[in-house]
């Protein structure tokens, strides 16, 4: 018999027993369901972090960092040796941290290196308040502005954005009073930064005796010792879908104007001038080659460097654990329907005795037997992988424009994304699994003896 | 006289030591091509093993079985079922046909079997059914015929491919007789224009009547025959 005439016989047998067809089918269709939902939800999540990464990064830029706890490595349980020029940072659980830092003298060796281009410090500075004639102050964060970041402009634009210019996001504009994002256009805004007091304005206010004497007051004095800075509103910026989480209210400022933020805040402590992280941009550095000439000459002179590819990647794989969890789930209950096929086949088997018997009187071969049975099983997979994977597609298409809107993911988001050749991918997967499952009883079809078969009494 | 089978001392035993049981003992047998032939005695003479033996799908205990001068001993399993598609057909007294398929479908298993190319495959299955009066119901599930016409299916199903052999393991034993009687006027029939050769098992001596050639089977041996030859070895 053809391997044609086969599927069909045995796409016939299939039609004839529906009822335990379609429940050994469904079982499959169950997981089958939840592997092609946590596929689209894969794809959707990846495609995601691959929209927020280039949304935010330069592909050939590298992050550089002097201390290896940053990206997350080293040993975080064992004392480290003291170097005077760690400054502190704030981990997340709000302990100060002493962590080693890139100096300028690193900025200088690094710029040296071969293949670097230019050098960009990133820095964020916690400001006490913005504020403005007439309102209350609110809380800010300042951040060099990356020409790379791509935000959408509610009014406004960074055409000529140099000195001290602003990009303030949508979420200010009501609490600084402003009618509208258009309105806030040119304006001005007072950004107040913490400011340590220096040796020599210490040593003034001691001369004309108004540094306090009570230790508390001293300490008071010096906490609240700031400098405010007027900042001329150049872009509102839409509240952003694909920023980095935490980010979205940061204020961008060009880049030498958060420098000289920073500065101020850091003049006289030992986190002056120095950066947890810097941005180098590498010549030609969209070549992956190039881009990873330079990271190896960075890491020989001691740095840690992490690409964005790499940032992208350690993204993409947490999000992978997460979705092998789920589809460990759909892989156990497609297990599980395994062993319902094996049961159906062997019902089959077991029913068709007489048509075996006959078919193989009439001379039909051992093998095509065996065929004809794991073929039947495959089509069972088929239905199995069809049904589940189309309900997935459906429920999934129904549901994602209510996803999007609940995740914010913004318009044109979709966490599901179905992808053809993946759901074809998995439906194949299927028909091979149960054609392996329908091994065991196509065996005891094929090896049927017709005679007892074909017995009437 | 050209012969197509030929059973040359052929003994079939079945278990051993205590249980051994001898079902056909040194049976020789010539059936002339296109003849018709009735094998007939009492339930558990042997009948249905002989026929089975016949037709390559039982082999004996000892002895030989020569169909169209081949050996049916040295076929490989690949040769003999190709042998058996090609050159011999069955109809048994349960029918065995497929309920829930069309008659078309039915007919068409040992086209695809035999793998007969696919476009001469309709008009032999048309054929076919016509031959036995089956033609309207081509497309008729075979659930839903009667019992008569179910056999009738069948022996379509026997002739689709012309074999050179029809087996018929007692055809009308799930009928009355006055369907019986129609079913075996028309292998009859069949014979007489196909030219195969008929081999039908029956302990209904009516059918035996009508056949040209009649083998009488007792306890696993052949005790008399008439219209051909045989040996008969005491025991
Ligand atoms: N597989 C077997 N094992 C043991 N005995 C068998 C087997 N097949 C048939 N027999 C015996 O062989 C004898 C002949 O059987 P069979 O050829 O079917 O008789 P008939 O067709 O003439 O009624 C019977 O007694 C039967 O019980
Ligand atoms: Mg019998």
């Amino acid at each position: 018999m053809s391997i044609r005439d086969i599927i069909r016989r045995s796409g016939r047998s299939i039609k004839s027993a529906k009822g335990r067809t379609i429940l050994t089918a469904l079982a499959i269709a169950v997981g089958t369901f939840a592997l092609t939902l946590t596929l689209a939800a894969s794809n959707g999540a990846t495609a995601f972090v691959n929209k927020i990464i280039k949304d935010n990064f330069d592909p050939s830029e590298l992050f550089v960092a002097a201390d290896e706890s940053l990206f997350g490595q080293g040993n975080t349980t064992k004392p480290r040796e003291y170097d005077p020029s760690f400054g502190t940072s704030t981990t997340n659980a709000g302990a100060s941290r002493q962590i080693k830092r890139i100096t300028q003298e690193d900025i200088d060796k690094i710029k040296k290196v071969d293949g670097v281009e230019s050098v960009r410090e990133q820095i964020a500075v916690s400001a006490r308040y913005i504020t403005r004639e007439g309102e209350k102050k609110y809380v800010a964060t300042v951040a060099a502005y990356n020409p790379a970041q791509k935000p959408e402009f509610l009014a406004g634009n960074v055409n000529d954005f140099e000195g001290k210019k602003i990009i303030l996001p949508e979420g200010y504009l009501q609490d600084l009073g402003f009618d509208s994002a258009q309105d806030a256009i040119g304006k001005n805004v007072e950004i107040v930064v913490p400011k340590t007091l220096t040796a020599e304005e210490l040593r003034a206010q001691l001369l004309k005796g108004t540094l306090p004497t009570n230790a508390d007051q001293l300490a008071q004095a010096t906490d609240n010792n700031s400098e405010a800075i007027q900042f001329n509103i150049a872009a509102v910026s839409k509240k952003p879908i694909t920023s980095q989480p935490g980010t979205e209210l940061y204020i961008y400022t060009p880049g030498d104007e958060a420098k000289a933020l920073n500065d101020i805040t850091t003049q006289g402590t030992a986190n002056y001038q120095k950066y947890n992280f810097v941005l180098v941009k590498v010549a030609g550095g969209t070549d992956d080659n190039k881009l990873k000439a330079t990271q190896q000459k960075l890491k020989d002179l001691g740095f840690q460097v992490r690409s964005v590819e790499e940032t992208q990647e350690f993204l993409t794989n947490i999000i992978g654990v997460l979705q092998g969890i789920v589809a460990g789930f759909g892989f156990i209950a497609i297990i599980a329907s395994v062993f319902g096929i094996i049961n159906t086949m062997y019902i089959s088997v077991l029913q068709r005795t007489r048509e075996i018997g006959l078919m193989k009187a009439l001379g039909m071969r051992k093998r095509d037997i065996g065929r004809l049975f794991r073929f039947e099983a495959g089509w069972i997979g088929f239905l199995g992988g069809a049904i589940g994977s189309l309900a997935a597609i459906v429920l999934g298409s129904l549901l994602n424009p209510w996803i999007t809107k609940q995740l914010d993911l913004g318009a044109g988001n979709n966490l599901l994304i179905f992808k053809p050749i993946q759901v074809a991918g998995l439906v194949l997967a299927l028909i091979i699994i149960s054609v392996l499952a329908g091994w065991l009883p196509s065996r005891k079809a094929a090896k049927l003896d017709p005679i007892e078969a074909l017995r009437t009494e | 006289m050209v012969i197509m089978i030929k059973v040359d001392n052929v003994t079939k035993t079945y278990g051993k030591g205590e249980n051994l049981f001898t079902a056909l003992y040194k049976v020789s047998l010539e059936i002339p091509t296109a003849s018709t032939n009735a094998i007939v005695g009492k339930s558990g003479s042997g009948k249905s093993t002989l026929m089975h033996i016949m037709s390559g799908l039982d082999h004996p205990s000892s002895g030989e079985v020569i169909i169209d001068g081949k050996a049916l001993g040295e076929f490989k399993p690949k040769q003999m079922d190709a042998f058996r598609a090609e050159e011999m057909s069955f109809i048994f007294q349960a029918f065995f046909i497929e309920a829930n398929q069309t008659c078309y479908q039915n007919v068409m298993l040992p086209l695809e079997i035999a793998r007969v190319p696919k476009r001469d495959r309709a008009k032999k299955v048309k054929a076919a059914l016509t031959a036995v009066g089956l033609e309207d119901k081509i497309d008729s599930l075979a659930n839903n015929l009667s019992g008569g016409q179910k056999q009738r299916l069948a022996i379509a199903r026997a002739i689709v491919n012309k074999p050179k052999i029809i087996f018929a393991d007692e055809p009308t034993g799930n009928l009355d007789s006055a369907t019986g009687e129609m079913i075996i006027k028309l292998l009859f029939d069949l014979n007489k224009k196909l030219k195969c050769t008929l081999v039908v098992v029956t302990h209904d001596p009516e059918i035996a009547e009508h056949c040209k050639n009649k083998i009488e089977m007792k306890d696993g041996e052949i005790i008399s025959t008439t219209g051909i030859k045989h040996k008969r070895l005491g025991k």
